[in-house]
Protein backbone atom coordinates (compact mmCIF):
# COMPACT_ATOMS: atom_id res chain seq x y z
CA UNK A 1 0.00 0.00 0.00
CA UNK A 2 2.76 2.38 1.05
CA UNK A 3 4.76 1.72 -2.11
CA UNK A 4 1.63 2.15 -4.23
CA UNK A 5 1.02 5.78 -3.20
CA UNK A 6 4.71 6.54 -3.67
CA UNK A 7 4.60 5.02 -7.13
CA UNK A 8 1.67 7.27 -8.09
CA UNK A 9 3.40 10.22 -6.44
CA UNK A 10 6.50 9.62 -8.57
CA UNK A 11 4.51 9.15 -11.75
CA UNK A 12 2.67 12.43 -11.11
CA UNK A 13 5.94 14.20 -10.29
CA UNK A 14 7.66 12.85 -13.40
CA UNK A 15 4.88 13.61 -15.90
CA UNK A 16 4.10 17.04 -14.49
CA UNK A 17 7.83 17.73 -14.58
CA UNK A 18 7.96 16.94 -18.28
CA UNK A 19 4.86 19.03 -18.90
CA UNK A 20 6.18 22.04 -16.98
CA UNK A 21 9.77 21.98 -18.20
CA UNK A 22 9.25 24.30 -21.17
CA UNK A 23 7.29 26.93 -19.30
CA UNK A 24 9.64 26.75 -16.31
CA UNK A 25 12.57 27.61 -18.60
CA UNK A 26 10.56 30.48 -20.13
CA UNK A 27 9.64 31.84 -16.68
CA UNK A 28 13.17 31.41 -15.32
CA UNK A 29 14.83 33.22 -18.24
CA UNK A 30 12.23 36.00 -18.07
CA UNK A 31 12.66 36.19 -14.29
CA UNK A 32 16.38 36.78 -14.65
CA UNK A 33 15.76 39.48 -17.24
CA UNK A 34 13.01 41.25 -15.32
CA UNK A 35 14.91 41.13 -11.99
CA UNK A 36 17.44 43.55 -13.47
CA UNK A 37 14.84 45.92 -14.90
CA UNK A 38 16.53 48.83 -13.12
CA UNK A 39 19.63 48.33 -15.27
CA UNK A 40 18.10 47.60 -18.63
CA UNK A 41 14.86 47.23 -20.55
CA UNK A 42 14.24 43.48 -20.50
CA UNK A 43 11.81 43.48 -23.43
CA UNK A 44 13.06 46.13 -25.80
CA UNK A 45 16.44 47.27 -27.06
CA UNK A 46 16.45 51.03 -27.54
CA UNK A 47 19.28 52.45 -29.64
CA UNK A 48 19.69 56.21 -29.87
CA UNK A 49 22.07 58.42 -31.81
CA UNK A 50 22.15 62.17 -32.34
CA UNK A 51 23.34 63.87 -35.51
CA UNK A 52 23.85 67.60 -36.09
CA UNK A 53 21.66 69.42 -38.60
CA UNK A 54 24.06 72.34 -38.98
CA UNK A 55 24.05 73.73 -42.48
CA UNK A 56 20.80 71.96 -43.32
CA UNK A 57 18.00 74.20 -44.47
CA UNK A 58 15.08 73.18 -42.28
CA UNK A 59 11.59 73.77 -43.63
CA UNK A 60 8.88 75.34 -41.49
CA UNK A 61 8.06 72.70 -38.86
CA UNK A 62 4.36 73.30 -39.53
CA UNK A 63 4.80 72.54 -43.23
CA UNK A 64 3.58 69.11 -44.39
CA UNK A 65 6.96 68.41 -46.00
CA UNK A 66 8.98 68.91 -42.81
CA UNK A 67 9.09 65.25 -41.77
CA UNK A 68 9.90 64.13 -45.31
CA UNK A 69 12.77 66.61 -45.56
CA UNK A 70 14.29 65.47 -42.27
CA UNK A 71 13.92 61.80 -43.15
CA UNK A 72 15.47 62.39 -46.56
CA UNK A 73 18.41 64.20 -44.98
CA UNK A 74 18.93 61.37 -42.50
CA UNK A 75 18.44 58.84 -45.30
CA UNK A 76 15.76 57.07 -43.28
CA UNK A 77 13.07 54.97 -44.83
CA UNK A 78 9.94 53.52 -43.31
CA UNK A 79 6.27 54.23 -42.97
CA UNK A 80 5.60 57.61 -41.42
CA UNK A 81 3.06 57.23 -38.63
CA UNK A 82 2.78 60.87 -37.67
CA UNK A 83 4.44 63.90 -36.14
CA UNK A 84 4.03 65.72 -32.83
CA UNK A 85 5.32 69.00 -31.45
CA UNK A 86 5.61 68.80 -27.64
CA UNK A 87 6.87 72.38 -27.61
CA UNK A 88 7.74 75.07 -30.19
CA UNK A 89 11.37 73.94 -30.37
CA UNK A 90 10.82 70.21 -30.78
CA UNK A 91 9.31 68.02 -33.47
CA UNK A 92 8.90 64.29 -33.02
CA UNK A 93 8.62 62.19 -36.16
CA UNK A 94 7.22 58.71 -35.62
CA UNK A 95 8.13 55.88 -37.97
CA UNK A 96 7.40 52.18 -37.76
CA UNK A 97 9.67 51.10 -34.87
CA UNK A 98 11.63 54.33 -34.56
CA UNK A 99 11.34 57.98 -33.59
CA UNK A 100 13.28 61.01 -34.78
CA UNK A 101 13.30 63.95 -32.38
CA UNK A 102 14.33 67.21 -33.99
CA UNK A 103 15.60 69.94 -31.68
CA UNK A 104 15.06 73.07 -33.73
CA UNK A 105 16.99 75.30 -31.33
CA UNK A 106 20.06 73.07 -31.08
CA UNK A 107 19.65 71.96 -34.72
CA UNK A 108 20.06 68.28 -33.93
CA UNK A 109 18.12 65.15 -34.77
CA UNK A 110 18.04 62.19 -32.39
CA UNK A 111 17.18 58.88 -33.95
CA UNK A 112 15.78 56.31 -31.53
CA UNK A 113 15.10 52.80 -32.67
CA UNK A 114 13.06 50.37 -30.59
CA UNK A 115 13.29 46.66 -31.23
CA UNK A 116 11.80 43.80 -29.24
CA UNK A 117 14.52 41.55 -27.82
CA UNK A 118 14.20 38.24 -29.65
CA UNK A 119 12.93 35.55 -27.29
CA UNK A 120 12.94 37.77 -24.21
CA UNK A 121 10.12 40.00 -25.42
CA UNK A 122 7.95 36.91 -25.92
CA UNK A 123 9.05 35.29 -22.62
CA UNK A 124 8.29 38.47 -20.68
CA UNK A 125 4.96 38.82 -22.48
CA UNK A 126 3.93 35.46 -21.04
CA UNK A 127 5.67 35.72 -17.66
CA UNK A 128 4.25 39.18 -16.90
CA UNK A 129 0.86 38.07 -18.21
CA UNK A 130 0.54 40.82 -20.77
CA UNK A 131 -1.55 38.39 -22.79
CA UNK A 132 -4.33 38.27 -20.16
CA UNK A 133 -7.49 36.39 -21.32
CA UNK A 134 -7.07 32.60 -21.52
CA UNK A 135 -3.38 32.84 -20.67
CA UNK A 136 -4.28 33.96 -17.13
CA UNK A 137 -5.94 30.58 -16.54
CA UNK A 138 -3.09 28.74 -18.20
CA UNK A 139 -0.61 30.50 -15.91
CA UNK A 140 -2.78 29.66 -12.89
CA UNK A 141 -2.81 26.04 -13.96
CA UNK A 142 0.96 26.13 -14.30
CA UNK A 143 1.28 27.60 -10.79
CA UNK A 144 -0.89 24.81 -9.39
CA UNK A 145 1.24 22.29 -11.27
CA UNK A 146 4.37 23.78 -9.66
CA UNK A 147 2.77 23.42 -6.25
CA UNK A 148 2.02 19.77 -6.96
CA UNK A 149 5.57 19.30 -8.25
CA UNK A 150 7.00 20.81 -5.07
CA UNK A 151 4.90 18.64 -2.78
CA UNK A 152 5.32 15.39 -4.72
CA UNK A 153 9.05 16.14 -5.00
CA UNK A 154 9.35 15.89 -1.24
CA UNK A 155 8.22 12.27 -1.32
CA UNK A 156 9.99 10.90 -4.38
CA UNK A 157 12.64 9.12 -2.32
CA UNK A 158 12.31 7.20 0.90
CA UNK A 159 14.95 6.39 3.44
CA UNK A 160 18.00 8.42 4.49
CA UNK A 161 18.01 10.52 1.30
CA UNK A 162 14.27 11.18 1.49
CA UNK A 163 12.23 13.69 3.46
CA UNK A 164 12.94 11.78 6.67
CA UNK A 165 16.70 12.34 6.33
CA UNK A 166 18.83 14.51 4.07
CA UNK A 167 15.70 15.83 2.34
CA UNK A 168 14.43 17.38 5.57
CA UNK A 169 17.58 19.44 6.01
CA UNK A 170 17.59 20.65 2.44
CA UNK A 171 13.88 21.49 2.59
CA UNK A 172 14.42 23.41 5.84
CA UNK A 173 17.27 25.33 4.21
CA UNK A 174 15.03 26.19 1.27
CA UNK A 175 12.39 27.60 3.61
CA UNK A 176 14.98 29.41 5.74
CA UNK A 177 16.57 31.33 2.85
CA UNK A 178 13.54 33.51 2.02
CA UNK A 179 12.73 33.77 5.75
CA UNK A 180 16.17 35.25 6.44
CA UNK A 181 15.76 37.80 3.66
CA UNK A 182 12.33 38.74 4.98
CA UNK A 183 13.83 39.31 8.42
CA UNK A 184 16.60 41.42 6.89
CA UNK A 185 14.54 43.56 4.56
CA UNK A 186 10.94 43.62 5.73
CA UNK B 1 0.15 2.44 -19.27
CA UNK B 2 -1.07 4.18 -16.13
CA UNK B 3 1.50 6.94 -16.59
CA UNK B 4 0.17 7.50 -20.13
CA UNK B 5 -3.35 7.78 -18.75
CA UNK B 6 -2.19 10.35 -16.19
CA UNK B 7 -0.48 12.36 -18.91
CA UNK B 8 -3.72 12.38 -20.91
CA UNK B 9 -5.71 13.57 -17.87
CA UNK B 10 -3.27 16.45 -17.31
CA UNK B 11 -3.59 17.50 -20.96
CA UNK B 12 -7.40 17.38 -20.85
CA UNK B 13 -7.41 19.49 -17.66
CA UNK B 14 -5.18 22.07 -19.34
CA UNK B 15 -7.48 22.24 -22.38
CA UNK B 16 -10.60 22.66 -20.23
CA UNK B 17 -9.39 25.82 -18.50
CA UNK B 18 -12.15 28.45 -18.73
CA UNK B 19 -11.72 31.45 -21.01
CA UNK B 20 -10.71 34.85 -19.58
CA UNK B 21 -13.45 37.42 -19.69
CA UNK B 22 -16.66 36.23 -21.29
CA UNK B 23 -18.98 38.54 -23.26
CA UNK B 24 -21.56 38.02 -20.51
CA UNK B 25 -19.12 39.29 -17.89
CA UNK B 26 -18.27 42.30 -20.02
CA UNK B 27 -21.93 43.06 -20.69
CA UNK B 28 -22.85 42.79 -17.02
CA UNK B 29 -20.50 45.60 -16.08
CA UNK B 30 -22.29 48.87 -15.40
CA UNK B 31 -21.81 51.39 -18.18
CA UNK B 32 -19.86 54.38 -16.96
CA UNK B 33 -21.66 57.67 -16.84
CA UNK B 34 -20.83 60.03 -19.66
CA UNK B 35 -19.37 63.33 -18.61
CA UNK B 36 -21.81 66.11 -19.27
CA UNK B 37 -19.40 68.40 -21.10
CA UNK B 38 -20.39 70.49 -24.09
CA UNK B 39 -17.26 69.53 -26.06
CA UNK B 40 -18.15 65.87 -26.52
CA UNK B 41 -19.11 64.37 -29.87
CA UNK B 42 -20.82 61.02 -30.53
CA UNK B 43 -18.36 58.24 -31.37
CA UNK B 44 -18.85 54.63 -32.36
CA UNK B 45 -16.02 52.76 -30.60
CA UNK B 46 -16.62 49.68 -32.74
CA UNK B 47 -15.46 51.67 -35.76
CA UNK B 48 -11.99 52.00 -34.23
CA UNK B 49 -9.99 48.89 -35.09
CA UNK B 50 -6.92 47.79 -33.19
CA UNK B 51 -5.61 45.87 -30.21
CA UNK B 52 -7.58 46.20 -26.99
CA UNK B 53 -5.84 46.74 -23.66
CA UNK B 54 -7.71 46.39 -20.38
CA UNK B 55 -11.48 46.58 -20.21
CA UNK B 56 -13.74 47.02 -23.24
CA UNK B 57 -14.64 50.63 -24.03
CA UNK B 58 -18.17 51.57 -23.04
CA UNK B 59 -18.49 55.32 -23.63
CA UNK B 60 -20.12 56.57 -26.81
CA UNK B 61 -19.00 60.19 -26.74
CA UNK B 62 -15.54 61.49 -27.48
CA UNK B 63 -14.04 64.32 -25.45
CA UNK B 64 -11.25 66.35 -27.07
CA UNK B 65 -8.04 66.27 -25.00
CA UNK B 66 -7.83 70.05 -25.44
CA UNK B 67 -11.21 70.47 -23.71
CA UNK B 68 -9.95 68.50 -20.69
CA UNK B 69 -6.70 70.45 -20.53
CA UNK B 70 -8.51 73.78 -20.93
CA UNK B 71 -10.64 73.17 -17.85
CA UNK B 72 -9.32 70.09 -16.05
CA UNK B 73 -10.98 70.89 -12.74
CA UNK B 74 -14.45 70.39 -14.21
CA UNK B 75 -13.54 66.92 -15.47
CA UNK B 76 -12.01 65.50 -12.28
CA UNK B 77 -13.63 62.21 -11.36
CA UNK B 78 -15.55 61.99 -14.61
CA UNK B 79 -15.18 59.18 -17.14
CA UNK B 80 -14.00 60.29 -20.57
CA UNK B 81 -13.25 58.76 -23.95
CA UNK B 82 -10.32 60.42 -25.70
CA UNK B 83 -8.48 59.83 -28.95
CA UNK B 84 -5.00 60.83 -30.03
CA UNK B 85 -1.59 59.75 -31.25
CA UNK B 86 0.62 57.91 -28.75
CA UNK B 87 3.68 60.14 -28.32
CA UNK B 88 5.40 58.50 -25.33
CA UNK B 89 5.23 55.18 -23.49
CA UNK B 90 6.64 54.14 -20.10
CA UNK B 91 9.86 52.37 -21.00
CA UNK B 92 10.13 50.50 -17.73
CA UNK B 93 6.75 48.86 -17.24
CA UNK B 94 4.43 50.15 -19.96
CA UNK B 95 2.32 51.60 -17.14
CA UNK B 96 1.60 54.94 -18.79
CA UNK B 97 1.46 56.56 -22.18
CA UNK B 98 1.07 60.11 -23.37
CA UNK B 99 -1.36 60.89 -26.13
CA UNK B 100 -1.25 64.04 -28.20
CA UNK B 101 -3.97 66.61 -27.90
CA UNK B 102 -5.94 67.92 -30.85
CA UNK B 103 -4.17 71.23 -30.17
CA UNK B 104 -0.47 71.98 -30.66
CA UNK B 105 2.02 71.51 -27.83
CA UNK B 106 -0.45 69.61 -25.67
CA UNK B 107 -0.58 66.03 -24.48
CA UNK B 108 -2.17 64.10 -21.64
CA UNK B 109 -0.91 61.12 -19.69
CA UNK B 110 -2.86 57.89 -19.46
CA UNK B 111 -1.85 56.07 -16.27
CA UNK B 112 -2.76 52.48 -15.61
CA UNK B 113 -2.08 50.16 -12.68
CA UNK B 114 1.27 48.41 -13.00
CA UNK B 115 0.89 45.06 -14.71
CA UNK B 116 -2.87 45.36 -15.18
CA UNK B 117 -2.45 47.01 -18.55
CA UNK B 118 0.95 47.06 -20.29
CA UNK B 119 1.26 49.51 -23.17
CA UNK B 120 3.84 48.38 -25.72
CA UNK B 121 6.80 50.62 -26.43
CA UNK B 122 6.15 50.11 -30.13
CA UNK B 123 2.83 51.99 -29.85
CA UNK B 124 4.52 55.36 -30.38
CA UNK B 125 3.06 57.14 -33.38
CA UNK B 126 -0.09 55.01 -33.45
CA UNK B 127 -3.58 56.31 -32.86
CA UNK B 128 -5.21 55.31 -29.57
CA UNK B 129 -8.71 55.45 -28.19
CA UNK B 130 -8.73 55.51 -24.40
CA UNK B 131 -11.40 55.39 -21.75
CA UNK B 132 -10.70 56.41 -18.17
CA UNK B 133 -11.38 58.83 -15.38
CA UNK B 134 -9.73 62.25 -15.12
CA UNK B 135 -7.74 62.59 -11.91
CA UNK B 136 -5.74 65.26 -10.19
CA UNK B 137 -2.42 64.63 -8.49
CA UNK B 138 -0.96 67.08 -6.00
CA UNK B 139 2.79 66.66 -5.65
CA UNK B 140 4.84 68.37 -2.98
CA UNK B 141 8.11 69.88 -4.17
CA UNK B 142 9.99 66.82 -2.88
CA UNK B 143 7.62 64.48 -4.70
CA UNK B 144 7.85 66.58 -7.85
CA UNK B 145 11.66 66.42 -7.72
CA UNK B 146 11.57 62.65 -7.18
CA UNK B 147 9.15 62.23 -10.08
CA UNK B 148 11.25 64.43 -12.39
CA UNK B 149 14.36 62.47 -11.41
CA UNK B 150 12.65 59.16 -12.10
CA UNK B 151 11.45 60.35 -15.50
CA UNK B 152 14.93 61.62 -16.39
CA UNK B 153 16.43 58.25 -15.45
CA UNK B 154 13.82 56.44 -17.48
CA UNK B 155 14.51 58.56 -20.55
CA UNK B 156 18.27 58.68 -19.96
CA UNK B 157 18.26 62.47 -19.94
CA UNK B 158 20.17 64.80 -17.59
CA UNK B 159 18.39 65.77 -14.39
CA UNK B 160 18.53 69.18 -12.75
CA UNK B 161 16.75 69.32 -9.39
CA UNK B 162 16.69 73.13 -9.51
CA UNK B 163 14.32 72.94 -12.48
CA UNK B 164 11.56 71.95 -10.03
CA UNK B 165 10.82 75.09 -8.06
CA UNK B 166 7.70 74.18 -6.13
CA UNK B 167 4.72 71.86 -5.69
CA UNK B 168 3.12 70.54 -8.85
CA UNK B 169 -0.42 69.69 -9.89
CA UNK B 170 -0.84 67.00 -12.53
CA UNK B 171 -4.02 66.22 -14.41
CA UNK B 172 -4.08 62.84 -16.07
CA UNK B 173 -6.46 60.07 -17.04
CA UNK B 174 -6.62 56.90 -14.98
CA UNK B 175 -6.97 54.47 -17.88
CA UNK B 176 -9.55 51.70 -17.73
CA UNK B 177 -9.31 50.42 -21.27
CA UNK B 178 -7.72 51.37 -24.56
CA UNK B 179 -7.64 50.39 -28.19
CA UNK B 180 -4.42 51.06 -30.05
CA UNK B 181 -4.61 50.98 -33.84
CA UNK B 182 -2.56 48.19 -35.43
Amino acid sequence: MASSWRRWNNILHRDLGYLCAGLTIVYAVSGLAVNHRADWNPSYAVRASTVPLQGVELPDPKAPGFAGAILAHLELEGRLRGTFRPDPETVQIFLEGSTVTVDLAARTATFEETRGRAGLRQANFLHLNEAKKLWTWMADLYAVALLVLAVTGLFVLKGRKGIAGRGAWLTAAGVAIPAVFLLLYL
Amino acid sequence: MRSRALFAVVLVLAACAPAGETPEQAASEPAAEVAAQPAVTPFDVSSFQGTTYGEPLTLAELTPVSAILADPASYIGKPVLVQGMVVAVCEEKGCWMDIASDKEFEKIQIKVDDGVIVFPLTAKGKQALVEGVVEQLELTQEQAIAEAKRMAEEHGTPFDSTSVTGPRTIFRIKGKGAVIAD
